[in-house]
């Protein structure tokens, strides 16, 4: 069964995450989506996460489709205009990719390539009902296409911020846009996730809950610090600090699964979305921490 | 007004290695609020110039440097001190330097300084970017400039990169968006806003050289 159907009968989904390779031997890609597609429903592979250069998430699509691995193509807005943003749409739909999840995109001054000119042509919305726009037959300027794509389109959402009320506001434009399931920025604090599903409730739509299994300090302080986006509560960073990197691996597993589990017990979403940076026995031990 | 830095000593120099005399043009608009298009200013690399042994031959402000027939007209009375140098250093934005450039096409025209933004005054000699002349202005939806001062130009409301209302790319800097939010607010203009979704923009609009006839109304774009 697709992500598409299972999300939409009400199945609880596990995604898992990929970055495509720094280089052109994608060896080690093919051997963790080997892995990988035992794991879980199916696999997000980033856009150049951090605007750090990478290999591109469609060609990445392409070689887990071939693998029989369902993928998700993730669309910043960073680094293509409104032209070769549709361009590589319609190609990602020839070649068989039918899920996107779009998103603005972290700014070039993250990434490797801080001198990049940054396009932004559209933002995020407009991406969205751009590709409802092919979905119906139409490029975004109303030029009939030669037939209608078929992507279930997925949107981003951070539970986290404050304050919360614009983002709450682009999350209602981005579904009244066409978004059909959203996935949020990784989670660490339950509460601020309850708040959210709270009002996203009302609207019937299908949340994706971002989780991420810290692994050492050296992660905790990155994600905190250098990761746009995401909130660490204070309380968490604290224990971390006082622990050795061994107990924190451990800690990080726990933290994560008992999240994930009470996402599971208290109906909150509808699925999670493992972050664990292309780590096939990070997805391992969450899943078994969860199953037992 | 238009923002202006003096470029690096050893820059200039490397420009005017092989000249030997000068004359030296300011600008008394925007170059001179910045101080790098006025008469101290001015004052200063002549200075420099003659300490590297140098011949300045004359100087002057124009009035506005970007005004080509103004700028013509003052420099026509400075006309043998601008014959006797080989080459003319302009202070003033790149806008100014090329009024020089197009009435002395036989002369090397060299600018002092480069031009960073369209920018306001907080206080003196302070500059911040408020407008990027993007040729549709969206200021009477969004009370401040969200082409400009959201690093993503988002024109949909914010990123989700922002901490604590403060931008992901400068935690310096309040998020553009959450600033634009609250006037919307407090205009009680949040939810008609979010009926509808603003753009794709049409930077068209934005696309050099551009050209604008004011007499006919007429903007084109080449």
């Amino acid at each position: 069964m697709l992500l598409r159907e299972k999300l939409l009968k009400g199945e609880f989904v596990f995604t898992v995450e990929i970055t495509p390779p720094k280089g052109p031997d994608v060896t080690k890609l093919i051997n963790k989506l080997s892995q990988l597609k035992e794991l879980a429903d199916a696999v997000n592979f980033t856009d150049n996460p951090s605007a750090m250069m990478r290999m591109c998430s469609l060609a990445a699509c392409k070689i887990s489709l071939e693998l029989g691995f369902e993928p998700v193509f993730q669309m910043a807005c960073r680094d293509r205009n409104r032209i070769a943003i549709q361009s590589d749409l319609l190609g990602a739909h020839a070649l068989g990719i039918r899920n996107i999840l779009v998103m603005t995109g972290d700014h070039p001054i993250w990434g490797d390539h801080k001198e990049a000119k940054p396009v932004f042509d559209i933002d995020s919305s407009l991406l969205i009902k751009l590709i409802n726009k092919l979905n119906d037959g139409f490029d975004i300027n109303g030029n009939k296409l030669n037939g209608r794509t078929e992507f279930f389109l997925g949107a981003t959402v951070n539970p986290n911020v404050e304050p919360l009320a614009p983002q709450l506001k682009r999350f209602e434009q981005k579904l009244k846009m066409g978004a059909q399931f959203f996935q949020t920025q990784m989670i660490f604090d339950i509460e601020k996730l309850e708040r959210f599903m709270e009002y996203a409730e009302k609207f019937n739509t299908k949340v994706i809950a971002g989780i991420v299994m810290i692994r050492n300090k050296k992660m905790l302080h990155h994600l905190a610090n250098n990761v746009p986006g995401v909130v660490i509560p204070n309380a968490i960073i604290n224990k971390i600090e006082n622990m050795n990197d061994e107990d924190v691996k451990i800690f990080g597993i726990e933290l994560a699964g008992s999240i994930t589990l009470d996402i599971i017990r208290k109906g909150l979403c509808h699925g999670v979305h493992i972050m664990a940076f292309s780590n096939v026995e990070e997805v391992e031990n969450l899943l078994n921490y969860i199953r037992n | 007004m238009i923002i202006t830095k003096s470029k690096k000593q050893e820059k200039i120099a490397s420009y005017i290695e092989r000249y030997k005399s000068f004359f030296l043009i300011g600008c008394s608009e925007c170059a001179s609020l910045c101080g790098t298009g006025d008469e101290e200013a001015i004052k200063q690399l002549k200075e420099w110039l003659e300490s590297e042994g140098k011949d300045v031959t004359g100087w002057l402000v124009a009035k506005t440097g970007c005004q080509i027939l103004g700028t013509k007209r003052e420099a026509s009375k400075y006309k043998d001190s601008l014959e006797r140098a080989e080459c003319i250093l302009v202070l003033s934005c790149g806008a100014g330097t090329q009024s020089i450039t197009e009435l002395f096409p036989d002369k090397t025209v060299i600018p002092v300084n480069d031009t960073l933004f369209i920018g306001n005054m907080r206080r003196f000699k302070e500059f911040e970017e408020r407008c990027r002349a993007c040729g549709e202005c969206f200021l009477a939806i969004t009370g401040i400039c969200v082409v400009t001062l959201c690093p993503k130009s988002m024109l949909n409301g914010p990123c989700g990169g922002y901490k604590d209302g403060r931008c992901e790319v400068n935690p310096d800097r309040r998020c553009a968006w959450v600033i634009a939010f609250d006037i919307m607010q407090k205009r009680e203009l949040v939810d008609r806003f979010y009926e509808d979704i603003l753009g794709p923009k049409d930077w068209s609009k934005a696309n050099s050289p551009r050209i604008y006839n004011a007499k006919e109304k007429k903007t084109d774009v080449t």
